[in-house]
């Protein structure tokens, strides 16, 4: 049986390499354009403080970091 | 540190999985990936479509940010690739009937159900073509009848896949399918030479 004459003509062609960058490009203008539109259309404080996560002071030691969850308040004894 | 690192995208995450990733937040990295997998399919597909690499070339770019866009809607009730290749037909069939005005003869198959003959006649004579014939007769045939036939034997989707994708019902994808073949026939008949 002969092959179908559909599968023959399927293109082969592969995508230019400037293409890639054309829609990666147009991506993260989009994804900027949202962003301007979440900014000033929404609630413009969680979407500038989204990625800003707020941590306690560094310099204070050990000891004043709280117990960790489900820790014993106790020291356990050294060997 | 003040600002959060965004995770790494991972190559080998599943479509879907970046899909997800995508839909909680926004991160052309994991857009990269998927545009990797799927470019060369969506940009072949938009060629045998059109026949114009030129415009092949603008409908990818156009097709990708329209996914893109769309991610929000993408439900995970198909596959991404099913969801990907439905835009690129319908994308391309929108712009190829814009652009070339053709003809929308609708005509009734949608009203009445049962297709009368649904063994065919022509997909013998369809198959067994040259592929330079068929290559002619499908550059010559409407932009609706050609996405059929490439979907249905270049494809090989299902008549269930084929409705998928153009949201239409069964009888009216398999009468659909029969009319394209009867008219790419026809075509045939007209681009032989005489007496052969």
């Amino acid at each position: 049986m002969s092959e179908n004459p559909f599968k023959i003509i399927r293109p082969t062609d592969q995508p230019p390499e400037n293409l890639r960058k054309e829609v990666m490009g147009s991506v993260k203008l989009l994804m900027l354009l949202m962003r301007f539109m979440q900014l000033f259309m929404a609630d413009y404080a969680m979407t500038l403080f989204e990625n800003v996560r707020l941590t306690g002071k560094r310099d204070t030691g050990p000891s004043a970091a709280p117990p960790a969850p489900g820790s014993s308040t106790k020291d356990t004894p050294s060997s | 540190m003040l600002f959060r690192k965004k995770a790494k995208p991972d190559s080998h995450q599943s479509d879907e999985e970046l899909v997800a990733d995508l839909q909680r937040s926004m991160d052309a990295d994991r857009f990269g990936i998927l545009y990797d997998r799927y470019c060369a399919k969506v940009y072949q597909k938009c060629v045998g479509m059109t026949r114009d690499r030129d415009l092949a070339h603008d409908l990818t770019h156009d097709i990708f940010l329209k996914a893109f866009v769309n991610l929000s809607k993408f439900d995970h009730r198909s596959k991404f690739g099913t969801w990907v290749y439905s835009i690129t037909y319908n994308y391309c069939l929108d712009h190829l009937r814009k652009t070339q005005r053709q003809r929308t003869d609708d005509l009734d198959e949608d009203a009445h159900g049962e297709v009368e003959h649904p063994e065919d006649r022509y997909e013998a004579e369809l198959l067994s073509m040259r592929s330079e014939m068929l290559d002619e007769v499908l550059s010559k045939l409407e932009a609706g009848d050609r996405a059929l036939l490439l979907m249905k034997y270049q494809d090989d989707l299902s008549v269930k896949e084929i409705m998928e994708v153009l949201g239409l019902g069964e009888s009216a994808v398999k009468m659909r399918v029969l009319r394209a073949r009867e008219r790419a026939f026809e075509l045939y008949q007209q681009l032989q030479p005489e007496g052969s």
